[in-house]
């Protein structure tokens, strides 16, 4: 019986799919969980749009994990509805949901092959041997692990088990592929590779994912839309480039990238602009939108490194400029980053390609241009 | 709750663990403890108990301490120094395992009785070996290889690298031990000495065999059962032992489940200990020499009395002794300890196990309670255990039970219990939560989830359950002993009657087809394990 309404399930899925972008597919209304006294989800809600690749970033602790729990049903939200597919699946136990999951260990089963492995999911929904047999030759291939189903977990490299676990959840065809930090047990260099492959993977299935992790690049180069969550609430949720570049609080201006963050005070609103003075100097940019600002409210400019130069002190660069000393810098490879002091108050200022460029130090002179800083509301 | 409402499987499974659990452990030991019947407090205030009540505890006092003493010694010299022959002690050592406790008194007897190959054969001498001397000896000699079990597996849980650390900053080997390996181990070891204290405490065997007039709290249940039919007051002795083990199985609990710095690296063997020096290993060795030389000389006289026409007077070998014990109603005995021990493994390891995944795994309330019912037969003397059986289970309707045997296996596999599940607990914390949620996510039910992914990677939690209750089951007196009838009797009490009889002969070569039987099954066990199994019982 299970096993009829789960082909069911799976085989409408995968018919179903191609149809309606933008469509919402899954959706948290009001969820909240505890554990004890202390909220770890705090009645979030969002929506994540058919076949998008959606990310919950955020530090440790933050409840982005245990948001992904209660969406596969490992636990139950105390409040609020979880929606897949136009369904509401709290009441569903974790193996009907159709919400196939890759763990951070990947918890490859040890005393299975790969192949059993992959073919695990199907040997348990009842997929006869031959279907069976040609699908998980069908995903290894599809993951680049053609020629090792005949070996065991352990003799895998980690990347080769990351695939493995990934081939495992794909080969059900599931409504929705839940990542739990799945790249960050491997090295640096494998991490890089790994992500564009399974951006790759996932725009050519067109599947809906849900990634967690606390990795802010790969958060951005991955996602279509991401969540950053603290303190068990969603700060907030958007477009990669809409948390870049027009963060809504400190904390994830912070968190995502550095970032000079120089408080200052609302002057003037002038129509779609916005005069802000800070220390003895004023600055005339955007107006952020959807916010109300008026004369004499407390804000923050933000403005990243790498949209700062550097210039001779005596250079008269278009935009504005602060006077200001090296205080010291560091070398990363791809940029030199200097911290300069200007009314004693430290800048990061980000310069790229330091084998081309000029060395600074002592008295130099900070460009911006006005449209690159973003106005934060405390 | 809600999670078990939706898996109605997992939900069946629960109620029927709770089930058997309500039926063959709490409703027996409550049977006990509530006697109906005024002799019960009668007897309590008529105060004959206060006798064997402080017989008791001297008597655990003392073999406890000397036990441990000699326990610790082994233990020291097998974990902390490279002597000689180790693996030799280290067979020598689990012997005693394998074999009914009582049967060092049997032992005794022979060696040191009236008519005793050293008392006698050498010296001439007839003394009087009973009573609390006797028990003191005999208990000392029977419980220290458990002890040993237990002390070697605290220490050799310490993680080396701490002690390497020590070195390293400048403490010697002595100084090492007493201020970092003793501080660490010290709750492991509270618990060792506890869990050898209950098993003094309620071992009826010995001091039924040496006790003489000295009467503990065990003999005198069981002599107001055998002599007087008084189950009434028999529970109320029961219940007093039973309180005495709860005292010290509680006090046990508090130590290992507190500051038990001693498992928090899984990996402690990946460093060498420091080394130790060579006096010391010297002075290990022999000591280790004399205590396996002790139970060798125990076993060894059993063994040689079972081959010979009367030990030690007339050491003509005969196999007789083997012809006797393998006919008629002694074949029946050894046939039926052989079959129960395996239907009560085979029952009470899975049983164990899917009881521990419950209780481990699961989220649902009230699983606190279900463990702790769970592990207090670990705490409940085995006589208590049999007169409970008894109590609740004699009835006429229910004949059918104790007519085939079925009362006594049902007796060992829930006195087992704790042995089997304690070893599936500790076998599924090794294994993360993603396993199973792993298979959950790929579309397995809990419990499809359970067979195909957890009971696959539990097999030597399995093994250790299936094995120490094989060993304890046929190993056992005290739980049997108010449950056989005619047809139902097992070797260990046709050796006590045997032994009760002075048949020397009978009764040895009975101890040694039993121990064989042990010895078979731990021996089957590990070559199908390919070696990789452990007893467990040592630890209950």
């Amino acid at each position: 019986m299970a096993r009829v309404l789960r082909n069911a399930a799976t085989a409408a899925v995968a018919s179903e799919t191609p149809t309606q972008p933008g469509e919402i597919h899954l959706r948290l209304d009001h969820v909240t969980k505890r554990f004890g006294e202390t909220p770890a989800v705090d009645d979030i809600s969002f929506e994540v749009p058919r076949g998008s690749f959606a990310t919950l970033l955020g530090p440790s602790g933050c409840g982005k994990t245990t948001t992904l729990r209660m969406i596969a049903g490992f636990y139950d939200p105390d409040k609020g509805d979880i929606v897949l597919g136009g369904r509401r699946i709290n009441d569903l136990p974790a193996h009907r949901r159709g919400a196939a999951m890759v763990f951070q260990d990947y918890a490859l089963f040890p005393h299975m092959s790969v192949e059993d492995n992959v073919g695990y999911g199907l040997r348990v929904s009842g997929v006869a041997k031959d279907e069976r047999d040609r699908r998980v030759r069908e995903t290894l291939e599809f993951v680049g692990l053609g020629a090792l189903g005949d070996r065991w977990p352990n003799q895998l490299s980690g990347g080769q088990q990351q695939r493995v676990a990934v081939g495992r959840a794909l080969v059900l065809e599931p409504q929705v592929l839940l990542l739990d930090e799945p790249l960050s047990n491997l090295d640096a260099k494998l991490r890089v590779q790994l992500r564009w492959e399974l951006r790759a993977l996932q725009q050519r299935l067109g599947m809906t994912f849900v990634y967690v992790t606390h990795d802010q690049d790969e958060a951005l180069s991955l996602s279509d839309w991401i969540a950053v969550m603290n303190a068990g609430k969603v700060e907030q949720a958007g477009t990669p480039w809409e948390i870049y570049y027009h963060p809504r609080t400190s904390f994830l201006a912070d968190f995502v990238g550095a970032v000079n963050l120089v408080p200052g005070t609302v002057r003037e609103v002038r129509g779609d602009e916005v005069v802000v003075a800070f220390g003895e100097r004023t600055v005339t940019v955007r107006r952020p939108s959807g916010l109300a600002l008026a004369a004499g409210r407390e804000v923050r400019l933000c403005v990243r490194p790498e949209a700062l130069a550097l210039r001779p002190p005596a250079a008269d660069p278009d935009g504005f400029r602060l006077p200001g000393i090296v205080a010291r810098r560091a070398f990363l490879g791809d940029l030199m980053r200097y911290w300069v002091t200007v009314d004693g108050r430290e800048w990061i200022v980000d310069q790229p390609d330091p084998g081309a460029a000029a060395d600074f130090d002592g008295p130099v002179t900070v460009a911006v241009k006005p449209e690159r800083i973003h106005v934060i509301a405390e | 709750m809600r999670s078990l409402q939706r898996e109605p499987g997992v939900l069946l499974a629960l109620l029927a663990v709770v089930a058997l659990v309500a039926i063959f452990i709490v409703y027996p030991q409550v049977r006990v403890v509530v006697t109906p019947g005024g002799s019960y407090t009668e007897f309590l205030a008529g105060g004959t108990w206060m006798k064997p009540f402080v017989n008791s505890l001297q008597v655990m006092a003392l073999s406890t301490v000397s036990a441990v003493f000699l326990g610790f010694v082994f233990a020291y010299a097998m974990v902390y120094t490279d002597m000689r022959w180790k693996p030799l002690f280290k067979v020598i050592g689990i012997l005693p395992l394998l074999s009914p406790p009582f049967v060092v008194a049997a032992s005794y007897l022979l060696l040191f009785g009236p008519r005793g190959m050293i008392t006698y054969g050498v010296f001439g001498q007839t003394i009087s070996i009973f009573g609390l001397g006797g028990i003191w000896g005999v208990q000392t000699i029977a419980f220290f290889p458990f002890a040993y079990q237990l002390i070697a597996d605290v220490l050799s849980r310490s993680d080396a690298r701490m002690e390497q650390a020590a070195r390293n900053l400048g403490a010697g080997p002595w100084t090492v031990f007493r201020t970092v390996t003793l501080p660490l181990s010290r709750p492991g070891l509270g618990a060792a000495i506890l869990t050898t204290a209950i098993y003094v405490l309620e071992d009826f065997g010995n001091p039924w065999v040496v006790g003489g007039q000295f009467t503990v709290l065990p003999t005198q249940a069981y002599s107001l059962i055998s002599g007087f039919g008084d189950f009434t007051s028999a529970a109320a002795v029961s219940t007093i032992l039973l309180a005495l083990a709860l005292v010290l199985y509680v006090a046990k609990v508090r130590l290992d489940g507190g500051r038990s710095f001693v498992t928090v690296s899984g990996r402690a063997s990946s460093m060498p200990r420091p080394p130790v020096p060579g006096w010391l290993s010297s002075a290990c060795f022999a000591a280790c020499s004399v205590l396996c030389g002790m139970i060798v000389l125990v076993y060894g006289s059993l063994v040689v009395s079972a081959f010979t026409l009367t030990f030690p007077v007339n050491t003509t070998f005969t196999t007789s002794h083997f012809a006797f014990i393998f006919s008629g109603a002694n074949g029946v005995a050894l046939r039926n300890t052989l079959v129960y021990g395996l239907a009560a493994a085979t029952f009470s390891a899975p049983f164990a196990l899917l009881a521990g995944w419950l209780v481990q795994r699961g989220t649902w309330r009230g699983r606190g309670l279900l463990d702790l019912l769970l592990i207090m037969p670990a705490a409940v003397p085995g006589l208590f255990f049999g007169v409970g059986y008894v109590l609740a289970f004699n009835e006429r309707w229910l004949d059918w039970l104790s007519s085939g045997g079925l009362l006594i296996i049902l007796a060992m596999i829930f006195w087992n219990v704790p042995v089997g599940y304690q070893a599936a607990v500790a076998g599924l914390r090794q294994v993360d939560r993603s396993m199973d949620e792993a298979a959950r996510s790929l579309g397995a039910s809990s419990l499809r989830g359970f067979r195909d992914v957890l009971l696959p990677m539990l097999g030597s939690s399995l093994r250790v359950g299936f094995i120490t209750t094989f060993v304890r089951a046929v190993t056992t007196l005290s739980v049997v002993i108010f449950l056989f009838t005619s047809g139902t009797t097992v070797a260990t009490i046709r050796i006590f009657q045997l032994v009760n009889d002075l048949d020397w002969g009978g009764a040895t070569a009975f101890t040694v087809a039993d121990i064989g039987m042990a010895m078979a099954a731990l021996g089957i066990i590990a070559v199908l394990a390919r070696g990789r199994v452990a007893l467990g019982g040592a630890r209950a």
